[in-house]
């Protein structure tokens, strides 16, 4: 192969391993939702195009290679759809060829066959997508009801383009066994098909040669994914425990999948463990429908905003960190900080959401898109910054609001609530402990002079008392908690954070005074957050506020706030036990 | 991001508009690099026209303070919309530099 024997290169004809006369030209693309890859296998007797992809441009290009392929040899064509999402066959309706059953005929697992042929937005995903197609025949469905019957026995059947397919359906051998269909087309290399259900009822994996083309399996239990309509957990699990004892049979190089460059076969017992492993966790997962897409973009937004801030401002500290160090001749120190947060990658990837958010408010996106792209830029967020490391240096508070901000965006994605854990609480010793943790450095001067004598304890404690910064230590800070003994309903945390991020945005927005008070009505205490001296926008309607009442919700209370010319006021009410 | 080159009172002045981000940052730094070269060593950022302040814009704001360091040289920032001083505020920005609420008051106690 051009791209070597452990990859496939695009758009290239390149020899299929494994498999004696046969050829092969993908088309493979970068990530996205819109179209899949596409994988265009010639043999002496047939051309087999699976998944043609969602874009018009891409099923015309590969109309010309298959025309030009006919036009040295003629052979019959079929179109192998790995299930029937739009983003794997949307593209046909603009190439001629794949219009009658002459030129081409489509080979889809029964259940995929059948919700194309009645134009189902909902199986095919198109109303998730906002998209529509008119209804399409399919001339072979696969492992079609009853298939059991014949199982064993080879079937032959002739196909208006001219070709005749033995076709030969039984389980694979073992425990693990899953349906399979062999189907040979003359005296080439025949094709293998396993019926792996899980990503929707209708998805299937092909083996021709070395070659295992998996669909999108590798990704069903993404967040984003799992749960779309059709999805079935246990099948997945079935699916994948299934295709991975043919995998692990032998004779198989490379896994083809639908989005995303092949890899070698070994690989897949990491991925698919992870997936399971993924799977498992999904046992209550809502249906990721159109009304849920649209929440989750609307949380992504207030989140992402939130993310930003938080990201820029621990990125600052870093930097700051670092600058002092190097001020202090420590320049590997200094260095080893900067590593902490890739800031350009994660300012590269914040953009990106945003120009992505600007992008679909002006229409070019539909809700499932913004939901997906602030998946994947949480999924890389994740990955690139070392949590614990971070906690040691910069304020825990920030890096653990950013952590648990990322998290509760995929289990809200998921279909989940973010966990809540309300109990009955005192207010009064909450909010003092609140506002001790802001008003005081993590390190005390006696823990700077105790570490005097180790080297590595002194430097830890030193970048710590330099990394954090007490948020209240120029406020003029008040509080008034009369009542110290009332149990309201709460989440602890939640509102720690909701605290915390209401007294940055008031110390953000310039205030030096800042008065904390809580009192009680019939049975809820209200707790109310005044600063003075405000320069920032108004906060009513804004993300910022959508994102702090979200919050708050959270955390078990509703959250409201004025303002004026001289002072921003919050208040949150939270019921008694 | 469009920057625009002033002086005044013996200072050099770079008033900036729009977004400093990964795209725009090392313009900043470039322009700010260039007035350093010329031995311009008083330098006012006014950023009344920025809305948006990313790390790496912040990158650069410390790497032009480590720059100007010698005695005599000056570096100030002016003019900052809400959303960017919170940043440099809560970040810890603000105790490495001085920041003026106008162009007037940061170039008086040059």
């Amino acid at each position: 192969m051009p791209g070597g024997s452990d990859t496939l290169t695009s758009l290239v004809w390149q020899s299929l391993p494994g498999a004696d006369g046969a050829w092969i030209n993908p088309l493979i693309r970068k990530i996205d939702t819109v179209s899949s890859n596409s994988y265009l296998i010639a043999t002496p007797d047939v051309l087999l195009l699976i998944d043609p992809g969602g874009l018009p441009e891409q099923a015309e290009q590969l109309s010309r290679i298959i025309g030009e392929s006919r036009r040295e040899r003629d052979r019959p064509v079929f179109v192998f759809l790995t299930h029937a999402h739009i983003d794997h066959f949307a593209g046909v309706f603009a190439a001629p060829l794949f219009a009658y059953p002459e030129t081409a005929v489509f080979a889809v697992q029964e259940q995929g066959g059948e919700a194309i042929e009645r134009g189902d937005f909902q199986q095919t995903q198109a109303a998730l997508f906002e998209k529509t197609f008119p209804p399409m025949k399919t001339g072979l469905s696969l492992f079609p009801s009853g298939w059991e019957t014949d199982a064993g026995i080879p079937v032959s059947e002739a196909f208006p383009n001219g070709a005749t397919v033995t076709i030969t359906c039984q389980m694979t051998e073992g425990k693990r066994g899953i349906p399979r269909a062999r189907l040979e087309f003359g005296t080439g290399p025949a094709l293998e098909v396993f019926h792996t259900p899980g990503h929707s009822p209708d998805s299937i994996c092909l083996r021709m040669g070395g070659l295992l083309f998996i669909g999108d399996l590798l990704f069903a239990a993404n967040p984003g994914i799992a749960g779309i309509c059709g999805w079935d957990r246990d099948a997945l699990l079935q699916s994948i425990s299934g295709i991975q004892a043919v995998i692990e049979s032998g004779g198989i190089a490379l896994v083809c999948p639908g989005h995303g460059k092949a890899f070698p076969a070994p690989d897949t017992a990491r991925m698919f463990s992870a997936i399971r492993k993924e799977a498992l966790a999904l046992s209550d997962i809502a249906e990721l429908n159109h009304e849920r897409a649209e929440r989750a973009a609307a949380f992504a937004e207030d989140c992402m905003e939130q993310v930003n801030e938080l990201f820029t401002i621990m990125a600052g500290r870093l930097y700051y960190v670092s600058w002092v160090m190097d001020e202090l001749g420590e320049s590997d120190i200094a260095d080893r900080m900067g590593a902490l947060i890739p800031g350009d990658t994660i300012d590269e990837l914040l953009e990106a959401f945003s120009a992505f958010a600007e992008d679909h408010h002006r229409g070019e996106h539909v809700p499932i898109n913004l939901a997906l792209k602030a998946a994947q830029v949480v999924a890389k967020l994740e990955r690139s910054f070392k949590k614990e490391e971070l906690m040691r240096i910069i304020d825990p508070s920030l890096v653990e609001r950013a952590g648990r901000l990322l998290s509760d965006y995929t289990i809200m994605l998921r279909g989940f609530s973010p966990p809540s854990v309300l109990s009955g609480c005192a207010l009064a010793p909450l909010i003092e402990a609140i506002v001790t943790g802001l008003s005081r450095p993590s390190c005390s001067d006696e823990d700077l002079l105790s570490s005097a004598d180790d080297d590595a304890a002194f430097m830890g404690v030193l970048l710590s008392r330099i990394g954090t910064r007490p948020l209240l230590e120029d406020v003029a800070f008040s509080l008034d908690l009369e009542d110290r003994a009332s149990l309201v309903s709460v989440d602890q945390d939640r509102f720690s954070d909701l605290v915390t991020y209401i007294l940055e945005d008031l110390i953000g927005s310039g205030s030096d005074r800042i008065r904390v008070d809580v009192r009680q009505e019939d049975r809820i205490q209200f707790v109310t957050i005044a600063g003075n001296f405000l320069t920032g926008n108004p906060l009513k309607q804004s993300r910022k506020m959508n994102f702090l009442a979200g919050l708050c919700e959270r955390a078990g209370g509703i959250l409201t706030c004025t303002e004026d010319a001289c002072q921003r006021r919050f208040v949150i009410e939270l019921r008694l036990v | 991001m469009e920057i625009t080159t002033t002086t005044r009172d013996n200072a050099t002045i770079l008033s900036v508009a729009g977004r400093i981000d990964t795209a725009t940052a090392p313009a900043l730094e470039q322009a700010i690099n260039h007035e350093i070269e010329q031995q311009n060593r008083k330098i006012l950022l006014n950023f009344s026209a920025v809305s948006y302040i990313s790390s790496g814009g912040l990158r650069v704001l410390l790497a032009t303070a480590k720059k100007l360091k010698n005695p005599g040289d000056k570096f100030a920032l002016c003019g900052l919309s809400a959303e960017v001083l919170k940043i440099l505020k809560l970040a810890g920005f603000t105790s490495i530099f001085s920041i003026c609420s106008s162009e007037g008051e940061a170039l008086a106690g040059w």
